[in-house]
């Protein structure tokens, strides 16, 4: 009896240690990597929006997306590799010409079969500007940073478009 | 002359106003979940061993045009769908450096498709797909038909994007190492 009672403490202490653990290490994560991000976005995401420079842009873009060579052509500018990483952060650009975008739909002023592929072609730059981040969390080397950030930049130059091919492939009897 | 002064110090501060509220908005909605998500998944790993995890990381880490679906579709997917937005990238650490810039690649671009269906997977990003869903509930249409196409081009786009960043990591790799000589 009392061997087994010794057991059981054992075994519920382990549990109970390996919980806490998993509670300090989430906590440890997100106060090293998650809230200083937060931190950063938040000032951005501020600075874009007081501004009206987001709106700017925004306003600008919208117009492309009436057409699939014109949802080409946005997905290839935001694309770029200067660009990409600027328009990143908190997917703010993204969200905002996807709310304008959304607003012309719902008026009848874009034809909702081209939801699918300009869903692709507002986010062309997701996560261009982590990427030094991302790998950073994925335990990558210094190297691999100096030419992973290229490398993933590039890589979107290609499949920024070629996404948006794709949705639009698939977008076939899509609300026809 | 004060006027002008009280002015642009209110158009100041109004600038990181918005940005506290943000700020605000991002810590209450996302980072609670976040803890308490964060907890599960790594008492979970905890409790099933580390290596086991590791195991299936290495898995996805071998060489061959085989194993591409495994490194930049299951792993990437499962990963965001477990861990979600950021967390997710951590799991490139199982893999080999070569592949890690595919696997980022793939992941990160897997955290707005699942949105229609799982929105857990990245909340503080909802109106990626929200704001388009928006006007298609505007018209009265049906809304899980588009949330499931995005889904499945999601699932192609995030592997021919770990295809295409693998082999621009290889090309700068073998670039970077033929100057590195040179450069020493």
């Amino acid at each position: 009896m009392n061997a087994f009672i010794t057991r059981l403490g054992k075994a519920v202490g382990n549990v109970v240690g390996v919980l806490y653990q998993a509670g300090r290490d989430a906590i440890d994560m997100v106060i090293k990597n998650v809230l200083p991000f937060i931190a950063f976005i938040a000032f951005v995401i501020g600075l874009i929006l007081e501004t009206g420079v987001g709106e700017a842009l925004a306003d600008g873009l919208s117009g492309l997306a009436s057409s699939l060579p014109g949802l080409l052509l946005l997905a290839v500018i935001i694309g770029l590799p200067v660009l990409s990483p600027l328009l990143g952060p908190g997917a703010v650009i993204a969200q905002i010409i996807g709310v304008l975008l959304g607003t012309e739909i719902g008026a009848g002023d874009l034809d909702p079969a081209l939801a699918l592929p300009a869903l692709w072609a507002i986010n062309p730059q997701v996560g261009c500007d982590f990427i030094p981040v991302g790998l950073a969390l994925g335990d990558a080397e210094p190297e691999t940073v100096e030419v992973g950030v290229p490398a993933v930049l590039f890589s979107r130059m290609i499949t920024g478009p070629l996404a948006v091919v794709i949705g639009w492939l698939f977008s076939f009897g899509l609300y026809s | 002359m004060f006027d002008v002064l009280a002015d642009a110090a209110t158009e100041f501060i109004s600038w990181f106003q918005r940005g506290a509220e943000t700020f605000n908005g991002l810590v209450v909605g996302i980072v609670p979940l976040l803890i308490v998500l964060l907890t599960a998944v790594n008492a979970l790993i905890a409790l099933i061993g580390p290596e086991r995890v590791n195991k299936f990381g290495e898995w996805a880490g071998r060489e061959g045009f085989a194993y591409t679906p495994i490194r930049y579709l299951v792993w990437p997917v499962i990963s965001v769908f477990v861990l979600t937005n950021p967390m997710a990238y951590t799991n490139g650490s199982f893999l080999p450096e070569i592949y890690k810039p595919g696997f980022y690649d793939s992941a990160v671009s897997f955290v707005h498709p699942p949105l229609g269906i799982f929105p857990h997977v990245n909340p503080g990003e909802f109106f990626v797909w929200g704001g388009i869903l928006a006007g298609i509930t505007e018209l009265g249409l049906n809304e899980s038909d588009l949330a499931v196409r995005y889904l499945i081009t999601g699932f192609i786009v995030i592997y021919i994007r770990g295809l295409v960043t693998e082999w621009f990591t290889r090309r700068l790799w073998a670039t970077q190492h033929e100057n590195a000589p040179a450069a020493a």
